[in-house]
């Protein structure tokens, strides 16, 4: 591969987003391919992070007119975004992860964890975390 | 299933002729509705058994979680069906919430969940918070095991 | 006093603060189960049969009737945005419910699908309400011999109409009976199939039979056959309701009424086949027929109305002649029995009070379901999230408890696991669970009823056909049993939702029955 890698986690949302822009000028900066992973664990009956319908279509449509060479994968094997990150970074060789950040109460964090923190332990490459656009 | 079923029936109208009837009443006694039941389940096994030999597949039931296509596993069934076994006999020893607690961790496991401390610490909370609200706010009865029964006295 | 005296005299004890709140209560968690995946309105009402044994009569029939309507309400919001009807009364609903919420007129399609709902269910629980004593006038002169002619007509009515196989039907049905069977007889006082277990000498209790049959057997079925991976929900976004869609609307809320309310009342009963009916109707009717699969509005107000008129007339049957039509109907029948209420003719008059109440908090609850359920929508969607395997082994946990506190004995859980395991062979091969939940209650009322017509003739067989309400019964019940095999000789098989809807609008074909219409992820993924 001559170019490298760039690989953004998505969740629909505006932290998404804003990760999915700050993606996309990595790419063109560093002139690599870019690589979308929107991953569900798949074991409730809802979840809106993963994507579906037109919410899907419009992501295919935004990466289309992007102007970089951008995949869109959506593994849904049961296993954590971290853990699924980890993978697509490290068979692509990725020189970058970027991942959207949301802002948490204590409680919150005490409650649930962090899947942002388990990507940035299990995930081998550099990360770029960026927050959404305050409002 | 359809030749169970037939099994079924013999066994209600080979069973039926043990019931002791007393013999003031006159001819319609305990027996005679255990006959007529035992009578439509063979005839009913024995055509559903015609009718599966021929080929007939009943549609599996349908749901909004059942993938319509998968193989039956019988791993989760018989997993599910011990660890429902084991809390059943664990309740009067353990008290509910315990023995619920291992039953729902269990099964939580077995269809998936991650970890084996998230599930038992859910099934705890779970099980914990119910038996509150229904033996001490509904005054049903469920054992509660020792230490818990003692903790919430004071209630 | 008429009946409208008797219904305000059950507003009254309704309308106290405490009961209110009891049916508020009833409304929120008979929607919340409801919504839940892989529960039905049967299954809500018997996990939470127990529940309601800690309060007094009154209280908990008054929430029992807010679960009832909301666990139906609970159904439609999921046919609607997620397209997963959860029983085969939502099918019709799901067809254009979701395709309206596809085309982002979600809010539109939640908002008839609640107002035919209050329309239907405030319309056909008022006919109940003028209904209910003509029909006890009527019931009073009928004999044993004609109860047990009408029990056999709901045997096979229910055998036969519910689910895609009668012979399967037959054979779920027969599974109840053997149930019913089991214990002391009432009559002579001698044990029966007891196996020498002295616990089963008081008869299995129907809680535990529900309960294995729905829930534990569903979980188990569920296990087997675990589905990975998220539904597509629909945003409920989008114009709200208009004066057009309300102008499109009323008609069919008003012909979903009629075809659920009468057809809900028979012996035949259950809420599927006037859907169905409510549907092709509506589809002809229509002046946009052009719209039909694509999402029109009468296709769900339609059906959706039928629904809740048909959940109205099933009480029909169950309150004057205590003969429960559904699964659901039956549930509720033995909570009378939990009580110790005589159910039958006399009902109206010896807990008179107690049924008034019931019937006006229906009403009531129904009101509390339209103004509810459209603000909450979005509370109910966040229930979904909840992870498959918590999610079932909490129902466990809800089975075990009910189940043990009936009689604080750990083999009920036991055998809570057999007929578990039997719900599960029974959904695996394609058999209803239904029938054998009508077979058990229903089927020692037969028995009492045949046993005490040949006792008065002397064992005279033909005492059974001797008056004309029996013979007429009796005819419907052999025609509802050969009809469906008569009409498969001439016609092929029954027809199916799809059908119904004409080949081409569906993306996936589904076999008949009690089947869900096309599932909105697989396109997608």
């Amino acid at each position: 591969m001559s170019a490298g890698t760039v690989v953004v986690g998505y969740v629909p949302g505006p932290r998404g987003q804003a990760a999915l822009l700050h993606g996309i000028e990595e790419c063109r900066r560093r002139g690599s391919r870019l690589v979308v992973v929107n991953t569900s664990r798949g074991d409730a009956l809802v979840d809106e992070r993963f994507l579906q319908g037109a919410e899907l279509r419009s992501l295919e449509d935004e990466l289309a007119v992007s102007g970089v060479e951008a995949e869109l994968r959506r593994p849904m094997r049961g296993r954590d975004v971290a853990e699924e990150l980890a993978d697509v970074v490290e068979e692509t060789g990725a020189e970058l992860l970027v991942i959207g950040l949301r802002r948490r109460s204590a409680v919150g964090k005490l409650l649930m964890g962090s899947a942002a923190q388990r990507i940035l332990l299990d995930v081998p490459c550099p990360i770029l975390a960026v927050k959404a656009p305050p409002r | 299933m359809a030749l169970l079923l037939a099994a079924l029936g013999l066994y209600l109208i080979l069973d039926a002729a043990n019931i002791a009837v007393p013999g003031s009443t006159n001819q319609v006694g305990p027996r005679f509705f255990p006959y007529l039941i035992g009578g439509v389940v063979v005839a009913t096994g024995v055509a559903l058994a015609v009718r599966v030999w021929r080929g007939d597949q009943g549609p599996a039931d349908e749901s909004e979680d059942v993938d319509p296509d998968a193989p039956t596993s019988w791993r989760e069934v018989g997993i599910i069906s011990v660890a429902f076994l084991a809390h059943a006999l664990l309740i009067n020893v353990v008290g509910w919430p315990l023995a619920v607690t291992l039953m729902f961790a269990t099964v939580a496991w077995a269809l998936g969940a991650r970890g084996i401390v998230r599930p038992l610490i859910a099934g705890g909370i779970a099980s914990v918070v119910v038996w509150i609200v229904f033996v001490k706010a509904l005054n049903v009865a469920l054992p509660g095991g020792t230490i818990l029964e003692w903790l919430t006295d004071w209630f | 006093m008429g009946a409208l005296g008797d219904l305000a005299e059950g507003f009254s004890t309704a309308l106290t603060p405490q009961n209110l709140l009891f049916a508020l209560l009833g409304v929120l968690l008979g929607t919340a189960v409801g919504v839940l995946p892989g529960i039905g309105p049967a299954m809500t009402v018997a996990l939470l049969l127990p529940v309601t044994y800690v309060l007094e009569p009154t209280s908990a029939f008054i929430m029992f009737a807010g679960i009832y309507y909301g666990g139906m309400y609970g159904g439609s919001t999921t046919s609607i945005l997620l397209n997963t009807p959860g029983e085969s009364s939502s099918i019709m609903t799901a067809l254009e419910g979701n395709k309206m919420a596809r085309a982002g007129r979600g809010s539109a399609a939640l908002a008839t699908a609640a107002l035919g709902s209050f329309v239907a269910g405030t319309i056909a629980t008022l006919l109940l309400a003028l209904l209910a004593p003509t029909v006890v006038d009527l019931a009073i002169g009928i004999t044993a011999a004609d109860y047990f002619a009408i029990c056999v007509l709901s045997f096979v009515a229910v055998a036969t109409v519910l689910g895609a196989s009668p012979l399967r039907g037959l054979a779920s049905l027969g599974i109840g009976l053997y149930l019913g069977l089991v214990g002391t007889d009432v009559l002579t006082g001698q044990e029966r199939f007891t196996i020498g277990v002295p616990q089963l000498s008081d008869g299995i209790d129907v809680v535990v039979v529900a309960v294995g049959l729905f829930a534990v057997g569903e979980a188990l079925y569920v296990a087997s056959r675990l589905r990975r991976g998220p539904v597509q929900v629909m945003g409920t976004s989008g114009a709200w309701f208009t004066g057009a869609d309300l102008r499109r609307s009323w008609k069919p809320w008003l012909r979903g009424t009629a075809f659920g309310f009468p057809l809900g009342a028979m012996p035949a009963g259950g809420a599927e086949i006037p859907t169905f009916l409510s549907y092709a109707t509506e589809r002809k009717l229509s002046k946009h027929p052009e719209e039909f699969g694509k999402g029109a509005i009468e296709g769900v107000a339609g059906p959706e109305a039928a629904n809740n008129a048909a959940a109205a007339g099933v009480l029909v049957p169950l309150l004057t002649l205590g003969i429960p039509t559904s699964a659901t109907a039956a549930i509720i029948l033995a909570a009378f029995q939990g009580y110790g209420i005589q159910t039958g003719p006399t009902l109206l008059t010896t807990e008179s009070g107690l049924v008034w109440t019931l019937i006006a908090s229906l009403l009531i609850g129904n009101f509390m379901l339209l103004v509810l359920n459209l603000p909450l929508v979005g509370v109910w969607v966040k229930l979904l999230r909840i992870p498959r395997p918590y999610l079932y082994a909490g129902i466990l946990m809800f089975a075990s408890l009910g189940s043990y506190a009936v009689n604080a004995d750990p083999l009920d859980l036991v055998l809570l696991l057999v007929i578990g395991l039997l719900g599960f062979f029974m959904r695996r091969y394609g058999w209803p669970v239904a029938p054998a939940v009508i077979g058990l209650i229903l089927g020692p009322i037969a028995e009492t009823n045949l046993r005490r017509a040949l006792a008065i003739s002397g064992g005279d067989l033909s005492v059974l056909v001797d008056r004309w309400v029996s013979r007429v019964v009796l005819a419907l019940a052999l025609l509802a049993l050969l009809g469906p095999i008569v009409l498969r000789l001439v016609r092929g098989p029954r027809a199916t939702p799809e059908e119904l809807q004409e080949a081409g609008t569906l993306q996936r074909p589904v076999a008949a029955g009690r089947d869900r219409g096309d599932d909105g992820a697989e396109e997608d993924r």
